[in-house]
């Protein structure tokens, strides 16, 4: 029961972290029609420029966001008006192989200039333990909780109560339309995809105390959010936080209930059901 | 005040519009009528800006405007309400009208311009809060029609706002439209109902196959046997 | 059959290239056979995949899975159990071929035009990568030696590279082959109407379902047999190079850069991008490692940026504005 219990409670904090992830995949697929499968090497990106400033300057990762984040927007930006946008317009598909392109450049970027042997960038939270009753919570995987919902709602509030939020919307919703009304609808789409890799170098900074990383990890995190994304219904915000909690928690029960296998394979086995049975993701939208 | 001058228009390089000339004056209610396909939605694109210009010019207010970007258009008050109303269906009726004056001259002015939209309609002052995807056809028209005056238009540009509705709704658009001509709005009305448009514009214009084919004072153009020709495409 | 497909047959252009092709294990020394064999296996599973990539416009990074299937299954039964591994081939064919199917169906479920096949393929390669390296009957993370090859071709051995050489050349016209007769084809026809447009070619009849799954399936049976001859030409099999969604990713991106939906474009960016890759790897992966695939994301890009039909049908076009030039 208390290993339940501590499963449950694990498996929510990690997985709002993986919500998150999907959050920014969910914005921009929303509002240009993409998926980018470059997402989870992004996130590597972003952990290796955290590893980067703590080797240089001993920074801790929670600080180095102030300067990962704004790097990763301004890349995000890049990216998207020069190597995406050129052919969203014409041939969407392409969008996968090109961001698939943009994957490998990452990876072995990274590769060359870190090497590949896994590393880590330690954080001074990443030992902090608590303990309530008897279910022990890590520091780490707090803070990642909170700040992702905390994110998210914050991602919420901007959409539904500023003028560049709802310009947003309205772009997702009817772009011609938006467009009449004077809506830059190529700047909201760049803008979008920034966030939406800028909150990857958030989701790194929260993701990496404990973890040892590796050129080749980013794949694995592109699938996470994938999974996340597609269970979430792909634009809903609530459903996709809901997505990243059911993989969390899928992942966390497999962990300790299962063998080995089978509990890595668990949240694939879940996405795989839900496919089969609940097509439109988790959540319903009359 | 609204100019163009032989203006040939179209996608991709084939012209939808041939040398087509129109005025419309300050305060004017035109219309701009013809069949399926004759040009006019092009015509309208043309003046937003979403089309691009082959030859020709494009005058507001003395000033060359062909070359000015689509969103500059809307701060200058050129606000096209698009066929099929194109409401943001996720949004409710204050979040439509709030986009509609999205546009940096209008943002000032949105709670005046709210306050008139309100009075226009006040059907739509009863529902603000819903999202525009549930009202019906006439009340989405209405949002449209309100999204592009919180826009700040100076030209209203109207494209086929009787579509799809009940004659009852038809009617109520209709008497919108003089009231707004009253007002001392510019108007251009793009319509195919020949009838209704003769009978509410000053000034109409027909437009065949990409090219004026009748124009003059709304009772001349409903007389012209050129303008019936016009609309059976003979 | 389109009319103009058999009489393309008799042309001896491909017959001659094909022989000349066939020469080469007499004039080449070891290393360079080596790379033209491995550009031959990325040719074939570049074909293979056009099939139902190119083709049918169904982006599918499911392709790993089907090569590890080919390659550590068959191994798995002969290494295991000692099953020939001819009939291990088949026996992975077979399986490939079903979980092709029901892709194709969970996807006909999901259905959210192109991108759901990319989105669920990407998970299923993700699921067969943590499966193998987790299961010991298939080598697990350590992955499976083959018995030497003695030459013996009742029991799938080609007598070393030369054999190999000529067995691999052999598949890969064959995937060309099949592409060729797939788009001249009622199957061709169809793939490429629900390529195009999903809902069109609903509303004239074309069935979903049922072409989908026959492009996939057939795609998977002949990546399936390439990753059973590549398994037997390296003799080693890693789970982390045959069932890697980094294969995959390989694969869609030398036949997006040859040109997707052609016959022969796949292949094409298979020559032009395998080879490149095996000598930068050869030259720089000791001190450099990721260069050749750094290199392979910048070609992959600019490619996509300035052709975007890919590199073959580009060229043809050229050729074709200048006759006889």
């Amino acid at each position: 029961m208390d290993e339940l219990l501590q499963a449950l409670v694990q498996g929510f904090f990690v997985g709002s972290a993986y919500g998150l992830l999907a959050l920014g995949m969910g914005l921009v697929y929303g509002v240009s029609g993409i998926v980018n499968f470059a997402h989870g090497d992004f996130v590597s990106l972003g952990m290796y420029l955290c590893f980067a400033l703590f080797t240089a300057f001993a920074l801790d990762p929670y600080v180095s966001v102030v300067i990962t984040a704004p790097v990763m927007i301004a890349l995000g930006a890049v990216v998207y008006r020069f190597l995406i946008k050129p052919i969203a317009g014409r041939q969407l598909l392409m969008v996968i192989q090109l961001t698939l392109g943009v994957a490998l450049l990452i990876q072995n970027g990274l590769m060359m200039a870190f090497g590949g042997q896994p590393t880590r960038a330690p954080s001074m939270i990443e030992s902090k333990l608590f303990l309530v009753g008897d279910v022990v919570i890590r520091g780490a995987h707090l803070v990642a909780c909170i700040v992702s919902f905390a994110l998210a709602i914050l991602l919420y509030v901007m959409l539904q109560s500023t003028d560049i939020g709802r310009a947003i919307r309205a772009v997702q919703q009817e772009p011609r339309a938006a467009a009449l009304m004077g809506v830059d609808v190529g700047r909201v789409q760049v803008m979008t995809f920034a966030i939406g890799v800028g909150i990857l170098a958030i989701a790194a900074a929260l993701l990496l105390p404990g973890l040892p990383i590796q050129p080749t990890q980013g794949l694995r995190f592109t699938v996470i959010t994938l999974l996340v994304f597609v269970l979430g219904g792909m634009t809903n915000f609530v459903a996709i936080m809901l997505g990243g909690v059911v993989i969390g928690v899928a992942e966390a029960i497999g962990t300790i209930y299962m063998t080995h296998t089978l509990g890595q394979l668990l949240p694939y086995l879940i996405f795989v059901a839900i496919m089969l049975f609940r097509p439109q993701g988790l959540v319903w939208r009359s | 005040m609204l100019e163009m001058q032989g203006i040939t228009a179209g996608y991709d390089g084939v012209p939808a519009l041939r040398d087509v000339s129109i005025a419309v004056g300050r305060g004017e209610l035109v219309g701009l009528l013809g069949a399926n396909n004759a040009g006019k939605s092009t015509l309208i694109n043309v003046i937003s800006g979403t089309v691009p210009i082959m030859s020709g010019r494009l005058i507001l207010d003395g000033e060359d405007i062909s070359n000015v970007g689509a969103q500059r258009r809307v701060e200058l008050g050129l606000v096209q309400v698009p066929e099929g109303r194109l409401v943001f269906p996720q949004m409710t009726v204050r979040e439509n009208l709030l986009l509609g004056g999205y546009n940096r001259k209008a943002r000032p002015a949105r709670p005046a311009n709210m306050d008139h939209v309100v009075s226009l309609f006040p059907r739509l002052g009863e529902r603000l809060g819903q999202l525009a995807g549930t009202l019906s056809g006439g009340e989405q028209q209405m949002v449209a029609i309100g999204r592009g005056l919180m826009a700040g238009a100076r030209v209203l540009m109207l494209d086929e706002p009787s579509l799809g509705l009940s004659p009852l709704f038809v009617q109520f658009i209709f008497e919108i439209i003089d009231k707004l001509h009253a007002e001392g709005m510019t108007i251009l009305l793009v319509e195919q109902n020949l009838s209704l448009t003769v009978r509410h514009a000053d000034r109409c214009y027909v437009l065949e196959r990409g090219v004026v084919a009748v124009e003059g004072p709304s009772a001349t153009v409903a007389d012209d046997p050129r303008t019936r020709a016009a609309y059976l495409g003979m | 059959m389109r009319p103009d497909f058999w009489p393309a047959l008799r042309s001896p252009i491909p017959w001659v290239l094909l022989a000349l092709a066939a020469t080469m294990p007499f004039l080449l020394p070891n290393y360079y056979l080596h790379i033209l064999t491995i550009t031959l296996v990325y040719a074939a599973l570049a074909s293979s995949w056009n099939i139902v990539g190119g083709i049918a416009g169904q982006i599918s990074l499911a392709h790993s899975l089907f090569v590890g299937a080919g390659a550590m299954l068959a191994s798995a039964l002969l290494v295991k159990l000692g099953i020939n591994m001819w009939l291990g081939m088949i026996v992975a064919a077979a399986f490939s071929a079903a979980m092709g199917a029901a892709i194709s169906f969970i996807d006909y479920r999901f259905r959210l035009g192109h991108l759901s096949f990319a989105l669920i393929t990407m998970a299923f390669a993700e699921m067969a990568e943590i499966y193998v390296t987790n299961t010991e009957f298939l080598g697990g993370a350590s992955g499976l030696f083959l018995p030497k090859d003695q030459g013996n071709l009742l029991a799938f051995q080609f007598g070393g590279i030369n054999g190999v050489y000529w067995i691999m050349l052999a598949m890969a016209a064959l995937c060309v082959l099949v592409n060729f007769a797939i788009l001249s084809s009622p199957l061709g026809y169809n793939l490429r109407s629900i390529r195009d447009n999903e809902n069109a070619a609903q509303a004239i009849g074309v069935g979903l379902l049922r072409n989908k799954t026959w492009a996939m399936t057939i795609s998977a049976v002949l990546t399936s047999i390439v990753g059973t001859i590549y398994a037997r030409y390296l003799a080693f099999v890693d789970p982390y190079l045959l069932v890697s969604p980094v294969l995959t990713i390989e694969i869609v991106l030398f036949a997006t850069v040859g040109g997707l939906g052609s016959a022969l474009g796949p292949a094409v960016g298979a020559f032009l991008l395998a080879p490149l890759g095996e000598i930068l790897r050869g030259h720089f992966g000791g001190f450099l490692p990721g260069f050749h695939y750094f290199v392979y994301g910048l070609v992959v890009v600019g490619v996509i940026l300035m052709m975007p039909a890919g590199v073959w049908p580009s060229l043809r076009e050229k050729f074709a504005r200048r006759p006889a030039a």
